[in-house]
């Protein structure tokens, strides 16, 4: 495996999660906005409601897919040892996707737990960036 | 007042915010790697030992016409 993920990233496992995971973070920002414009807290001129939770819906995709590749390369990877609080994080964030993935599939997309595991997944998300990302970055 | 762009234009407009939003991440963090990345660095060594090797080589091809003219 860690073969294999070395040569995928042709020897720059590090830097290509970094910068994965940072265009999560940003797509994140960005699924924040868009959910406020999909539940009507915020009223644009140029996207209305229904666009924007299309929107939401594929961009939401796009992350989750970049989020179980960053895992895979992190976990099978660097294993989980010296993970701290990288690791518990990232356990927390895979559990919050999955808990938002079944919330839409088994209540729909007007669930009212929605809201609350979209706040906690972004900040999560944050949370696991700044612990690992952030530092690489000299920001975290 | 104006009309709204119609559903497509609004949803194509999003999805192209966020393409830009994800390329903008990809240069900004790209950028502040510098030439940390494995294949700079190996080119760089690679260039570092070519220049290395050229020195080398001139260095022995002027003590060999060194000798030669002692030889004279």
């Amino acid at each position: 495996m860690e073969g294999l993920i070395e040569d995928l990233t042709r020897g720059n496992v590090t830097e290509v999660k970094v910068v994965l995971a940072t265009v999560i973070v940003a797509l994140a920002v960005y699924q924040l906005v868009l959910a406020a414009v999909s539940y009507g807290k915020v009223r644009p001129r140029l996207l209305e409601s229904g666009p924007a939770t299309w929107a939401h819906r594929a961009a939401g995709d796009t992350i989750l897919v970049l989020a179980v590749l960053v895992a895979i390369a992190c976990i099978g990877f660097y294993g989980w040892e010296e993970g701290g609080a990288h690791a518990l994080f990232g356990c927390l964030l895979l559990g919050a996707l999955a808990a938002k993935v079944l919330a839409v599939r088994i209540a729909g997309s007007s669930s009212p737990l929605l809201p609350w595991i979209g706040i906690a997944l972004f900040g999560l998300f944050v949370a696991t960036w700044w612990t690992s990302a952030g530092d690489f970055l000299g920001v975290g | 007042m104006r009309e709204p762009p119609s559903q497509m234009t609004q949803i194509v407009g999003s999805l192209l915010v966020a393409l830009a939003i994800a390329a903008v991440a990809v240069a900004v963090v790209t950028a502040h790697f510098g030439p940390t990345s494995h294949a700079e660095l190996e080119g760089r060594e690679e260039r570092i030992d070519q220049r290395v090797d050229a020195r080398e080589e001139r260095r022995e091809a002027a003590a060999e016409r060194r000798e030669e003219q002692a030889g004279r």
